[in-house]
């Protein structure tokens, strides 16, 4: 296999980065609170290899907030037209350091917002996926939120992932996955090696086999979906983490009263508003309706429409609920009713 | 699962709009304006097609996007037709308009009535309110191809005299004999001679025979469900009973994750579904 040492990591992220690509990398971006997230990396700066990022890698797909076409009115001729400038797709970044939970998610995104993988064209999304490059941290070590082994091949998952670089001492070794993975370990930042693959992490572990039939089956019985989310505060936080959570709000912003721009941004089934129709009517006015919903996406609905379950056990939502709500509490609860 | 609109929307590009311009208003009652609209695009306007039960997304660019349906028959090639009521942001900044507007639409999408299937049935349309927007599409087109479908009857109701949409067409329909068409109002008027009550009780005053026919319904949710049930009295079965459902939308097209009754989404599995689908859907209305 090949080696790279840990201090080759910034010549490899300046090669990544030298076509003009954007590189995206988990940073500390509050030194305070400690906080490490997906941000674009620029030379010189320090890449965190070792911590967990507080939110996922999809970001660099799904921006928060992403312009999808600009409008104008204009006057000619004593007429009124309007004019309309769709987005211009970005060039694909590069995706370093992403977990193997992170990269298995692009699966279940693809499959919405990428013509190739039968989804709709999205140029946006396209654009920067077509020519993704991910460069996955395998996880040796993992902590008590982590679930991934819950879902096929867990920590070995390979799946979205172009090349994988496993911690070993001083560096990591890299497996690729694919050609464009081949390629970054012929470069000479990478030498041959006859260390051994490491022992990934094992972990925590929950049962999501007959999760879609047995969710239907439950829907009815709201009193397990209030004392499930008995302590959620509706708050959104577990969709914007989540790597797999996709749902997106659209609207129109005006600079100035001649143009502006319509955008999409990140949203999230969790809020009230979320289904809220001008008659006042809500279809899931309490919190429980809205979790369920949440479960029911993930495990029975998308399953059933894309053949992908909208979870890859990252832990995120566990780690962050400023209420202690832990998804894998609820599937067991799910499960043992 | 979901249909790509065709066309009549930039299907490379599902949530770019297309422009069109508004080429007449109609002030339907107090609450409830049509809008005629051709895409500036005459290309587009002549291969734009759609089926009855189809819907439309109306954006005033800088108001924001919503979702109507298309009112006026397919065989309307000349222009497309929202019948909008006004109720929040972007429905008030429609009701600016005026003829020579500049709006943008994304439309055909959605999954249209089965009027193929329906070939040699009679057809029974109870009608609520803006509800009636998609059934005036629908009972206009089976006017237009009136030799394919057995008896017609039609009942539409609103609140009052005022609030009754379609005052042509519904003259027409009257007119007519090969439909049984009745308005109805829930309270009267002095200067109103027609039938007052609510729309079931009207249906079932009809009594249309439920064999070898089908059922559609649009309209408030409270006289769907009376008219549910009446339908079910008469006789009809749950796969001969049609309607159309609401939800808050904004992609249209399977996407953004907003519209779902449990796995099926309102803009692309729907918003047509037969009582037996809506039966097997989570109870989540
Ligand atoms: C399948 C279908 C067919 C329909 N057919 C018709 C028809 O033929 N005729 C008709 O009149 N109506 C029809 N409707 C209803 C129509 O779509 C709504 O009345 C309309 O969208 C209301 O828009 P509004 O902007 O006026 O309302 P508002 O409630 O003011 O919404 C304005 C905008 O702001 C946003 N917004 C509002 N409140 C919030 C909030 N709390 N948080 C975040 N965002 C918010 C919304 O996303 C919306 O885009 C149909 C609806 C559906 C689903
Ligand atoms: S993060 Fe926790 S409190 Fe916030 S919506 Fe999710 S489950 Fe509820
Ligand atoms: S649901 Fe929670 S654990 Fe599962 S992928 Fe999303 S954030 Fe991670
Ligand atoms: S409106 Fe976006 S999924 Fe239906």
């Amino acid at each position: 296999m090949r080696f790279i040492a840990e201090d080759a990591i910034p010549r490899l992220l300046e090669h990544l980065a030298g076509g003009g690509r954007t590189v995206w990398a988990p940073r500390v971006v509050r030194d305070s609170v400690n906080t490490v997230l997906f941000a674009p990396w620029s030379a010189g700066e320090p890449v965190e290899t070792g911590a967990y990022t507080h939110l996922s890698a999809k970001a660099a797909l799904l921006p928060p907030t992403e312009r999808l076409f600009g409008f104008g009115y204009l006057q000619a001729a004593g007429e009124e037209r309007i004019e309309l400038e769709p987005e211009e797709p970005e060039e694909s970044p590069v995706l370093f350091g992403a977990r193997v939970c992170d990269a298995r998610a692009l699966a279940a995104l693809d499959a919405l917002f990428f013509p190739a993988s039968g989804g709709f064209n999205d140029p946006g999304y396209a654009g920067r996926r077509s020519g993704l490059t991910v460069i996955t941290l395998a996880c040796t070590t993992c902590d008590s939120a982590c679930f991934c082994s819950s879902f096929g091949k867990g920590p070995a998952e390979t799946d979205g992932s172009d090349l994988i670089l496993y911690p070993v001492a001083n560096g990591f070794l890299a497996e690729p996955v694919t050609d464009a993975g081949s390629e970054l370990v012929r470069l000479d930042l990478f030498q041959d090696s006859r260390l051994e693959k490491p022992e990934l992490a094992v972990t925590a572990r929950v049962e999501t086999a007959g999760l879609r039939e047995k969710f239907i089956d439950l829907f009815s019985d709201i009193d397990l979906w209030r004392q499930v989310s008995e302590k959620c505060l509706s708050c959104g936080f577990c969709a914007y983490a989540c790597p797999a959570c996709h749902c997106f709000n659209i609207f129109d912003e005006m600079s100035g009263d001649r143009e502006g721009e319509r955008c999409r941004s990140w949203d999230s089934c969790m809020f009230y508003s979320y289904t809220l129709e001008t008659s006042g009517h809500n279809p899931r006015p309490e919190i429980a309706h809205r979790y369920r919903n949440r479960i029911g996406h993930k495990f029975s609905y998308f399953p059933a429409n894309r053949g992908e379950i909208l979870c890859t056990g990252c832990g995120r939502c566990i780690r962050g609920c400023p209420a202690g709500v832990d998804i894998r509490e609820v599937i067991r609860t799910v499960q043992e009713r | 699962m979901s249909t790509i609109p065709k066309s009549g929307i930039n299907a490379k590009i599902p949530l770019l709009p297309e422009r069109a311009s508004i080429t007449r208003v109609i002030q339907e009652t107090p609450a409830v304006r049509t809008y005629r609209l051709v895409f500036d695009d005459p290309g587009m306007m002549a291969a734009f097609s759609f089926e009855p039960g189809q819907i439309g997304q109306m954006s005033i660019l800088g108001a924001g996007e919503s979702t109507f349906a298309i009112s006026s028959p397919p065989s309307q090639k000349d222009y497309i037709q929202f019948s909008v009521m006004k109720t929040g942001v972007v429905t008030t900044a429609i009701h600016e308009l005026s003829a020579g507007d500049r709006v943008a639409v994304r439309a055909p999408m959605g999954r249209p009535f089965p009027v193929n299937a329906w070939k040699g049935k009679d057809i029974v349309i109870a009608g609520g309110g803006i509800g009636m927007a998609p059934l005036r599409s629908l009972l206009m087109h089976l006017l237009d191809h009136r030799g394919d479908f057995g008896r017609i009857q039609a009942v539409y109701g609103a609140r009052t005299p005022a609030d009754l949409c379609f005052a042509g067409d519904r003259e027409e329909w009257e007119r007519r004999d090969d439909i049984e068409f009745i308005a109805t109002v829930d309270s009267g008027h002095p200067d109103w001679s027609g039938s007052v009550g609510v729309v079931p009780g009207v249906l079932e005053s009809m009594s249309p025979p439920p064999a070898n026919a089908v059922a559609v319904t649009c309209g408030p949710p409270v006289m769907i469900k009376y008219t549910l049930e009446s339908l079910e009295k008469l006789g009809f079965a749950a796969d001969q009973v049609f309607t159309t459902l609401e939800r808050r939308m904004k992609c249209g097209v399977g996407l953004c994750g907003r519209c779902n009754v449990g796995a099926k989404y309102v803009c692309t599995d729907g918003p047509v579904f037969s009582l037996r689908d809506l039966r097997a859907l989570p109870d989540e209305l």
